[in-house]
C-alpha cells in the first residue's frame, strides 16, 4: 500500500472559500447600499485601488522601512543565505530577492512582496539566537510558503473593501460635522429624507467595515495555517515548526526547562493555568492561537505515523 | 477538580491508573520492528521522601516486596536518593512487561500506604534514533509525555514533540498541556 503521507486539510479549504465567498458578498451588499443611496462608488473604488496597489507594490519596501530590517547579502549571512535557498528548491520557488534581518530580541520573521520573484524574507536576531536550526528552517520554510501562497497579494485585495468603507465612513463623518448630509436647505421635507439616507449609509457602512475586518482576519488565519501546512511539507517535518511555534510563543504554551522535582505545586496541588483566550479579541486577531496551530501540525504528524503504519499488513 | 473540591481545600488524588501501564506494553510491542524506538531494560519511579517513621518503614516494606516479587520476574532494584532530594525505585528487567507491572505495583504499594501524594513520577527508558528518551508518567496528571534530554540541561522540544504523536497514535494517554512536560534533569539510569 502507497503511503498516505500528510493527507489534505479539506476543512482547511472549505473555510478559506466560505470566507472568500461571503467576503463577495460583503462586496456586492457594500455597492448595492451605495447605489442605493445614490452614491457613485467610482471616485471611492478608484482611491481604494489605487491605495492597494500602493500598497501592493510598495510592500516589500514599506515592511522593509517600518521594521528596520536590514537587508544582508550572501557574503554577510552565508548560512541564512544558503538555508533559503535550499527551501526555496524544495518549495520550487526562486529565491526571494531580498534576505533581512532585524535586530532585536524578539523572536519573530516575515515574507512580504507582491510575487515570488519578489519576495523578502526576514527573520530577527532573536529567533536565530533562541531556535536551533531545525526549527529556524522549520520557520523559514512557513514564511516562504506565505510566499508561494501569494498571500500579501490575496490578503490585499481582500482589504479593498475595508479601505473603501474606511474611507467613506471618514468622508461622511467630516460631511456630518460640516452640515453636509443634505444641510443646505432645499427647503420642505427632502432634506430631511436624504438625512436619514445618510444615516442609514453610514451605520451601513460601519457595519460593512466591521464585518470585512472579520472576515479578512478569519482568511488571514486560515492562510496562517496553509503556511503552517506547506511549510511542514517542505521540511518534511512538522514537529520542528510546532516546536518553533512553541518555543517563540510569548504565552504559557511551551515545554518547560524546569525540573519537576522543583516544581512546588507538584507536591500538593497544581493550578491549572487555563487562560483560554478571549473570544471578541480572537476574531480581530491575525494569527491563530498558538496552541492552535500546534494542534494541526501534531494532527498531521499523526497522519504521517499512520501512514507508516500502513506499512503493517 | 471539582468545584466543591476547590471550594473545601480538598485534593483528591488519583489512583495510579492500571490501564495507562498497560498502555505501554501494547504500544511497546506494537512500535517492535516498525519504528527507531527501542526498548531498555530500565525503569524508574521517583518519589518525594517524607520524614517519617511511616516512610521508613514503607521504605523497607518495598525493598521486601520486590525482594519477593524480583524471585518470580527476575526483576532488579535499586534505591536511590538523588541531588535534589527525592528518591528513586529504579528496576530493571529485561522483559518489558514484567518491567511495566513492577513499575505498577510499586506504585501501588506506596499510594495504599497513604503516600500517593508523594508519588513523582514513573520513567520509562527508551533509545530512539541513537538517544535515549524517556517516557515519563506524571501520577498527578495521570499522564504521558516524552522527554529527550541532550545534555547540559537542554532537551530537543521537536523529537520530544513527534515522540507525543507517535504515543498519541499508539493510543496512550498523553498529556495535552505542553507546560506540563517538565524535565527531568540527570536521570539516575
Amino acid at each position: 500500500m502507497r503511503q498516505r503521507g500528510y493527507g489534505r486539510d479539506r476543512g482547511l479549504t472549505f473555510r478559506m472559500f466560505f470566507t472568500m465567498f461571503l467576503l463577495g458578498l460583503l462586496y456586492v451588499a457594500f455597492l448595492g447600499l451605495l447605489f442605493w443611496a445614490g452614491i457613485s462608488p467610482i471616485l471611492i473604488g478608484v482611491i481604494a485601488v489605487a491605495m492597494a496597489i500602493f500598497q501592493y507594490y510598495g510592500s516589500d519596501k514599506i515592511v522593509l522601512m517600518t521594521t528596520r530590517a536590514r537587508v544582508v547579502t550572501a557574503q554577510e549571512e552565508p548560512k541564512l543565505h544558503a538555508m533559503i535557498e535550499r527551501l526555496a528548491a524544495m518549495g520550487d520557488l526562486p529565491k526571494p530577492k531580498k534576505i533581512a534581518v532585524m535586530d532585536t530580541h524578539v523572536p519573530n520573521a516575515f515574507a512580504t512582496g507582491r510575487n515570488p520573484k519578489n519576495a523578502v524574507v526576514a527573520v530577527t536576531r532573536g529567533l536565530m539566537n533562541r531556535l536551533n536550526e531545525k526549527e529556524i528552517e522549520a520557520v523559514l520554510a512557513h514564511e516562504l510558503t506565505h510566499v508561494k501562497n501569494r498571500d500579501v497579494m490575496v490578503l490585499t485585495w481582500a482589504s479593498v473593501i475595508v479601505i473603501m468603507a474606511g474611507f467613506l465612513m471618514q468622508m461622511l463623518f467630516w460631511m456630518s460635522l460640516f452640515g453636509g448630509f443634505g444641510g443646505r436647505d432645499r427647503g420642505g421635507g427632502g432634506g430631511g429624507q436624504l438625512m436619514v439616507v445618510m444615516m442609514l449609509v453610514y451605520v451601513g457602512t460601519i457595519v460593512v467595515y466591521f464585518l470585512a475586518q472579520i472576515l479578512i482576519m478569519a482568511l488571514s488565519r486560515y492562510r496562517e495555517y496553509a503556511a503552517d501546512r506547506g511549510g511542514a511539507i517542505i521540511t518534511g517535518a512538522p514537529m520542528q515548526l510546532a516546536s518553533a511555534l512553541a518555543k517563540i510563543s510569548n504565552d504559557m504554551y511551551r515545554i518547560p526547562e524546569k525540573d519537576m522535582r522543583q516544581v512546588e505545586h507538584a507536591n500538593a496541588f497544581f493550578i491549572v493555568p487555563a487562560l483560554k483566550g478571549n473570544a471578541v479579541a480572537s476574531l480581530f486577531s491575525s494569527h491563530p492561537p498558538t496552541e492552535k496551530r500546534i494542534e494541526r501540525l501534531r494532527a498531521m504528524q499523526q497522519s504521517m505515523e499512520g501512514g507508516y503504519r500502513s506499512f503493517r499488513v | 477538580m471539582g468545584i466543591f473540591s476547590a471550594l473545601f481545600g480538598r485534593t483528591k488524588l488519583r489512583k495510579p491508573n492500571r490501564e495507562d501501564f498497560f498502555a505501554v506494553v501494547t504500544a511497546e510491542s506494537s512500535l517492535r520492528g516498525r519504528t527507531d524506538i527501542r526498548t531498555t531494560s530500565q525503569a524508574g519511579i521517583v518519589v518525594n521522601p517524607v520524614e517519617s517513621q511511616y516512610f521508613d518503614s514503607l521504605d523497607s516494606e518495598l525493598r521486601d516486596l520486590l525482594r519477593v516479587s524480583g524471585v518470580s520476574t527476575g526483576t532488579r532494584f535499586e534505591l536511590r536518593d538523588d541531588s535534589f532530594g527525592t528518591r528513586w525505585v529504579v528496576l530493571e528487567d529485561r522483559d518489558f512487561e514484567d518491567l511495566v507491572a513492577t513499575v505498577h505495583l510499586v506504585g501501588e504499594t506506596i499510594y495504599d500506604h497513604g503516600f500517593g501524594d508523594r508519588l513523582l513520577a514513573a520513567v520509562f527508558k527508551f533509545r530512539h534514533e541513537g538517544r535515549d528518551a524517556y517516557w515519563i508518567y506524571s501520577y498527578k496528571r495521570g499522564s504521558f509525555y516524552p522527554f529527550v534530554p541532550t545534555g547540559n540541561r537542554q532537551r530537543d522540544n521537536a523529537a520530544e514533540m513527534r515522540l507525543g504523536t507517535v504515543m498519541e497514535t499508539e493510543r496512550i494517554p498523553v498529556e495535552r498541556s505542553l507546560e506540563q512536560w517538565y524535565a527531568l534533569w540527570e536521570m539516575p539510569f
